[in-house]
């Protein structure tokens, strides 16, 4: 009894105390390690004296970045002597020069800030690039005038993000780079806006939406670009649904380097933006090129009657993603759900056909940005079944360290968004606050944050850092206290309850006919997880529970993943105790051909592969005829059915309010079922 | 019986294939007997139908891929069209999602499914060229054409300016 009255009164006392002591979520800026890690992929290094004139580095490399500038003659040999340069408006930063360059002339290094207003900029001479990269941040305290003080201090920036590179604008969102200590505000209103931020490539569909937002904006605008693919077409260069140049269409105030640019790139842009406005710069001259109508949005007809009309969610909507539903609606009562896709189509299993198996590895991961790591481990497992390749142990263990990495910040995402569709914006930045945390760790191991590109078709890239169990273990100890904090804050809480629960209910038998996997299946009480089912990689030696819950409401698909956090922590803990010794790669296929080579052949065949991703069943089919290039790939991804087919009859019947939480609680990823 | 065994009994197919993953080949007349057979023996899910464009045999393979929770076997199905007779019954009436599916293989293949209502435009909007994922549309030829870039095959190599 005594006791409980001095927890009650220390209790104030101990909360102040934890105020005080505890580190702000927020990571400093400029950035300071660990955010920014040495093993980052950032910009090249190039030691001229090391260069053999090989330009290994300019076939191997994908995007065609790499070019050379020719120096003269070797007498002797007769051959050119060349020296490498760089384009960083093209690079992606998979590191396949580096792997591929036999005397070690170039390399990667971790500086991660290229930004430039004139996208020639970035093309970096030999000159250039063998210079050692150093960071100067303009200083912002110096005042010219109120009014451009007062405009560079409060930037609203549009939320229509278009293509992968606005994950990186996510960590500003959220409490570990909290965009708003530098007065910026993401909007929904174009006519609000001053700041237009194209995240990421632009499909042919998309660059009409663009085109209205940036019509619709007050001015002065500005328009500011993530990523290489707006600039040059980037990863996508060849495919045949992506624009190249988005200043055709538009000017560009900034262009933001990078596959994707890192949060802290984005950073140094605001910056850099800042001082800009603030010595009284006013965006370039409007101009709007739609190519003679071509690019122009179509008209959707206006269909009011007294008791129905249509609303459009998406694709510019706060809480849809680039993905568009027409709503028909009677009242607040959705009659009709339609969903309008292809805002993201690439043509991913295409685009794989013109590359070789070697160059195939950077650009699998890229079909989903929120969850990259199981389409890595689909296509290896896929080409490793053709060529008969038995991985070693070590890699295997070390791929389940990615993917389960992989899965936990996917789902913390997933629960950021569904907590801010159901208005809990708490949560929502604790979450993607935490994110940042595994990001570091998945970084950590396997060079790159979003795109790891660590798993390859015999093993993996790199070996574990030798203090990656010690920084691993906090994480996940931090992890674990965050979860209970969730628990208090969300899944207990009975306002989230009232909000998620019985909507969007998906019966089981419904679930399975429309082939519905992963965390949406399990909430509807079917025990099917493909780790369990058809253990690949090192599963089957691991153990772990799979979360199931049984009322097929949006609640219960929740719960799901937090469970499945819980599990994929358990995981992670027992793949990092039980890892075993030895190589990390077979780089030999059963013909005895080198498989990890440039031009490195395949043997006839195909194989399916189906691995489970944060969002459900993924499968890899994969057609070879033995040349350096799959013939065929097709990927079959866990939201096609999930979105296309059983989220409009979920819909039907629910209210216009609960459509955010019902869609969120399915986990979308548009550039999934696009591909 | 596994499952090979039991559709050779009812149809003419060639099957091979180990553990989870059955690799079906299977005659056109057959492909929806097969597919209700499938379903009706427990191939609740179908995961996808899609194509493959064998030009140099004038062909196209179609395929769907199934799965059955009880056995916990992934099989796939494939029939051949000719190139030039491009048209197949659907599968909307065997599992329901397949005509999504089918509605994605008419955009990127055109290969048209008789009996299913939604063959509309997906990811494209105002398409007018080959169908995009046919062997003999080329996409960088198509880049070039479109966006004016024209990137070379082998990396470039820049002869500096004499000063």
């Amino acid at each position: 009894m005594r006791r409980d009255l001095a927890i009650k009164i220390l209790k104030p006392f101990k909360t102040i105390g934890k105020f005080l002591t505890e580190k702000p979520m927020t990571f400093p800026f400029p950035p300071i390690s660990p955010v920014l890690t040495e093993r980052n992929r950032g910009r090249h290094i190039y030691y001229p004296e090391k260069c053999v004139s090989c330009r290994l580095c300019g076939y191997v490399c994908p995007n065609k970045a790499i070019e050379f500038e020719l120096q003269g003659k070797d007498k002797e040999t007769g051959r050119l002597i060349v020296k490498t340069q760089v384009d960083f408006a093209k690079c992606c930063f998979c590191g396949l020069c580096e792997d591929i360059c036999p005397s070690g002339a170039l390399e990667l290094t971790p500086f991660p800030f290229l930004v430039a207003m004139d996208k020639k900029e970035l093309c970096y001479d030999w000159r250039k690039l063998s210079e050692k990269p150093s960071l100067t941040l303009p200083s912002l305290k110096e005042k010219k005038g109120i009014i451009q003080w007062a405009r560079s201090r409060s930037f609203w920036v549009i939320n229509f993000f278009t293509g992968c590179c606005f994950i990186e604008a996510v960590p500003w969102v959220a409490s570990s780079f909290d965009m708003e200590r530098f007065g910026l505000i993401a909007t929904a209103s174009p006519r609000h806006s001053d700041v237009l931020l194209v995240g990421g490539y632009v499909t042919t569909k998309t660059l009409k939406r663009i085109i209205r937002i940036y019509s619709q904006m007050p001015r002065p605008k500005f328009v500011i670009v993530l990523g290489n693919c707006p600039m040059t077409g980037g990863t996508y260069w060849d495919s045949y649904n992506t624009i190249k140049q988005l200043d055709k269409y538009i000017p560009v105030d900034l262009w933001i380097a990078g596959c994707p640019p890192r949060a802290e790139n984005i950073g140094y842009a605001v910056v850099l933006a800042m001082w800009a406005v603030q010595h009284g710069y006013t965006g370039k001259e409007e101009y709007i090129n739609t190519e003679g109508g071509k690019y122009a949005v179509p008209r959707a007809p206006v269909r009011i009657s007294n008791s129905e009309y249509v609303v459009e969610f998406g694709p510019q909507h706060p809480a849809s993603g680039n993905f568009n539903l027409t709503l028909k609606l009677e009242g607040e009562v959705v009659k009709e759900a339609k969903p309008n896709v292809g805002y993201l189509h690439r043509g991913f299993e295409k685009l794989m056909e013109y590359r070789t198996w070697y160059q195939n590895i950077m650009i699998v991961q890229r079909v989903c940005v929120l969850d990259g790591a199981p389409y890595e481990l689909g296509y290896a497992g896929a080409v490793e079944k053709i060529a008969g390749i038995e991985v070693p142990d070590r890699a295997k263990y070390l791929r389940v360290v990615q993917a389960e990495l992989s899965r936990i910040q996917s789902h913390l995402l997933n629960i950021g968004l569904t907590a801010a569709s159901a208005g809990f914006d708490t949560v929502t930045r604790m979450t993607w606050g935490d994110r940042d945390r595994i990001l570091f760790l998945l970084e950590y191991l396997t060079r790159g944050r979003i795109y790891n590109i660590y798993s390859v078709p015999g093993g993996v890239r790199y070996d574990i850092p030798i203090d990656f169990k010690a920084k691993a273990m906090d994480v996940i100890r931090y992890m674990r206290n965050k979860l209970k904090v969730y628990d208090d804050l969300l899944f207990n809480n009975e306002t989230f309850i009232v909000r998620t629960e019985n909507i969007g209910v998906l019966p089981k038998e419904e679930a399975i006919k429309l082939d519905v996997t992963g965390p949406n299946l399990r909430g509807s009480s079917v025990d099917f997880d493909v780790r369990a089912k058809i253990p690949y990689e090192a599963y089957g030696d691991l153990d772990f529970k799979v979360a199931i819950e049984d009322k097929g409401d949006a609640y219960s698909r929740m719960l799901c993943r937090r469970k499945e956090i819980e599990e994929s922590l358990h995981i992670i803990e027992q793949a990092i105790d039980k890892l075993p010794g030895g190589p990390i790669a077979q780089r030999k296929a059963k013909d005895g051909s080198s498989l990890i080579s440039f031009l490195g052949k395949i043997p006839e065949g195909e194989a399916i592969h189906c691995v489970e991703s944060a969002r459900g069943e993924l499968c890899f089919h994969i057609v070879s005829t033995g040349g350096i290039s799959p013939y065929r790939v097709k990927i079959r991804g866990p939201t096609f059915d999930t979105i296309l087919v059983a989220l409009p009859k979920v819909l039907k019947g629910a209210k216009l309010a609960d459509v955010p939480v019902i869609y969120w609680s399915f986990d979308n990823c548009p550039a999934d079922h696009d591909r | 019986m596994n499952i090979c065994e039991m559709l050779a009994s009812e149809f003419h197919v060639e099957c091979c294939g180990k553990g989870s993953y059955v690799y079906v080949k299977a005659m056109k007349e057959d492909y929806v007997k097969i597919a209700e057979y499938l379903r009706n023996n427990g191939f609740k899910r179908l995961l996808t139908v899609s194509a493959i464009d064998w030009i140099s045999k004038g062909v196209f393979e179609i395929y769907f891929i199934a799965y059955n929770f009880e056995s916990n076997v992934y099989v796939k199905v494939s029939i051949e069209i000719p190139r030039e007779k491009t048209e197949i019954d659907t599968l909307s009436t065997v599992w329901e999602n397949a005509s999504m599916h089918e509605r994605e293989v008419w955009e990127l293949f055109g290969i048209t499914f008789k009996g299913n209502s939604m063959l509309k435009p997906l990811f494209l909007e105002d398409w007018k060229e080959l169908p995009p994922f046919r062997k003999d549309f080329d996409w960088r030829k198509y880049v070039a054409k479109e966006y004016g870039l024209r990137y070379p095959p082998t990396p470039r190599l820049i002869v500096p300016k004499k000063r």
